[in-house]
């Protein structure tokens, strides 16, 4: 149960897997794009995630 | 994105009205701290965080969870990359309303900078993971900041806009999982292998390259990157067999609050 739960985890945020397509442009770092956010008096789309799966990386 | 919501042209479109952030759980101990202000069942920090949010970064302006699902109804778990097109057009929806209210400022003083992420390391798994190729700016910091001034228009612009990552480089032996590697300074156009752990130069782009030299360039760089095509399912497979291992800087504390506190709650 605690496997299958940790696999949901894995997909509960997953990366584009069409990269021609167009994407979502993310600022990496909290203090970067709160320094945008600020400077444009924009709104915030947060999102975060481990980029790794059972411990396998380059997946979200 | 997540195959759904954030990968749905009017969520897409939406964004361009916001400053869209994406953290890597558990690989800033600050950034923890953040996150756990944000969404933490029971003080504990899950996997995944969402949230729509001021642009002071104090007040989620929906429902914060571990997804879009938990703000706007929809699949969570098997099912999370089918959602229906009701539940998708919600988050658009309320992204736009959102936007309304917060419109931005008219004139914003200064530069939009390069969405950089923090390191090389963390990068390179990142770039794996969205199957994109990496920008590395490097060089000292006048020549950083010589560089980022030209780079910064093309970054935002749209035949670049989501379709590369960026990160600084100080030091060349940064490098040292990266092979091809010949400059001293200068835009350095990286392939991620496919687990991210490792990458090679596609192309090196002097740091004297005019604008337009540098689009170019730049252009051709992206054009010759090869992202993966494994299913998630074999990446998964593959990666645990070939022994590839990615260890967080912070504990992964998922799941612990998620068991105490029991299921996401239902919009």
């Amino acid at each position: 149960m605690k496997r299958f739960g940790i696999l949901l985890g894995c997909l509960t945020v997953l990366s584009q897997w069409s990269p021609a397509a167009d994407q979502i442009a993310w600022f990496g770092t909290w203090k970067g794009g709160l320094a945008e956010a600020e400077r444009t008096g924009k709104p915030i789309l947060l999102i975060s995630a481990a980029p790794q799966c059972h411990n396998v990386p380059g997946v979200w | 994105m997540d195959r759904s919501f954030l990968a749905d042209q009017d969520v897409i479109a939406a964004s361009r009205k916001f400053v869209c952030i994406r953290l890597a759980t558990y690989e800033n101990a600050d950034e923890n701290e953040v996150l756990k202000g944000v969404f933490a069942p029971g003080g504990v920090l899950q996997n995944t965080v969402f949230s729509l949010m001021s642009p002071d970064g104090r007040t989620s302006l929906v429902r914060a969870g571990r997804s879009p699902a938990w703000a706007f109804g929809g699949q969570v778990g098997r099912g999370i990359h089918q959602q229906p097109a009701e539940v998708i057009g919600k988050m658009a929806q309320t992204m736009e309303a959102i936007a309304l209210a917060y419109p931005g400022k008219d004139k914003p003083v200064g530069r939009v900078p390069l969405p950089y992420l923090a390191d090389l390391r963390l990068a390179l798994n990142v770039a794996a993971a969205d199957r994109l190729p990496l920008v590395a700016v490097f060089g000292n910091a006048a020549q950083r900041k010589q560089m980022e001034q030209r780079l910064e228009p093309l970054a935002w612009a749209d035949e670049f806009l989501g379709r590369a990552l960026y990160v600084p480089v100080t030091q060349q032996d940064e490098f040292k999982s990266i092979t091809g590697l010949k400059t001293q300074a200068g835009y350095v156009v990286i392939q991620p292998d496919i687990f991210g752990l490792k990458g090679k130069v596609i192309q090196e782009i002097s740091l004297l390259s005019t604008a337009a030299q540098l689009k170019q360039s730049l252009s051709t760089a992206v054009g010759r990157h090869q992202p993966s095509t494994l299913t998630y399912e074999q990446h998964r497979s593959q990666g645990a067999a070939a022994g590839q291992r990615w260890e967080s800087k912070t504990p992964n504390t998922d799941g612990i609050g998620r068991s105490r506190f029991g299921p996401r709650p239902r919009p």
